[in-house]
């Protein structure tokens, strides 16, 4: 590839992996979620994975930390789903905004997500689901990277 | 008031994010410390123009973006130097 590309890839992959966290983090109020925010990610490792090379790449996306990221974004949406099913009787209930009043508040309070909009467990759920769908599409990419 | 959830999320993920950038010794294009700079010059007029999430009333930028790109360089800081270097 191209010095120019070379310069100027790695900066805006910065730029659109945050952006791509700010889709995550307003899945629930804005048009965005998990999915998309995890794949503005992957976008942007990708961008740089063609432009680099996997040798040259600045972002290192070795096989224990696809593992682990994997792991843990399907563990957390385990772990949110049993919750609810644990505390209330109905899996993936909502525990954070508890609509049929049937769970003690420190729960409540302890699965609300800190913001305005009173979202409950949706927005770790965003978040688990970005890590899980960052981490398929980049390992995808880096497979076929690997097979020339 | 402050919402604390785009915040320590934003810069939990950027966190790890950055953590995963290593400079490559033997690349011959190099990313020294003043392009970070621009970087994050640039991300603070990204995260003003974008504005904060609706319902947000705590500041006039958005936070998230601001959290996650802090995350990112801290990340890049801590952890992302071990093996090669800047």
């Amino acid at each position: 590839m191209s010095t120019i590309l070379k310069i100027f890839v790695f900066p805006a992959a910065l730029l659109i992996m945050c952006l791509g966290v700010l889709i995550i983090l307003g899945g629930h109020i804005t048009p965005g979620g998990g999915f998309q925010g995890g794949a503005m990610i992957a976008g942007a490792f990708i961008f740089c994975a063609i432009v680099y090379g996997l040798k040259e790449n600045p972002f290192k996306f070795s096989h224990n930390f696809l593992a682990s990221m994997e792991s843990f974004g399907a563990l957390g949406f385990l772990i949110l789903g049993l919750s609810g099913l644990l505390f209330s009787g109905f899996f993936l209930y909502n525990l954070g905004v508890d609509l049929n009043q049937i769970i003690p508040s420190f729960i409540q309070n302890f699965f609300n997500y800190p913001d305005p909009t009173n979202a409950g467990i949706i927005p770790y759920l965003n978040i688990v689901v970005g890590i899980k769908v960052l981490v398929g599409l980049s390992a995808v990419v880096i497979t076929f990277l690997e097979f020339k | 008031m402050v919402y604390v959830g785009p915040i320590l999320f934003g810069f939990i993920l950027g966190f790890i994010l950055g953590s995963r950038i290593k400079s490559n010794a033997e690349s011959k294009v190099r990313f020294p410390i003043s392009t970070y700079l621009v970087v994050l010059l640039v991300a603070l007029f990204m995260a003003w123009q974008l504005g904060p999430f609706p319902y947000y009333v705590d500041s006039v930028i958005a936070s998230g973006f601001l959290a996650t790109i802090i995350g990112l360089l801290t990340g890049k800081t801590v952890w992302g130097i071990k093996n090669h270097g800047i």
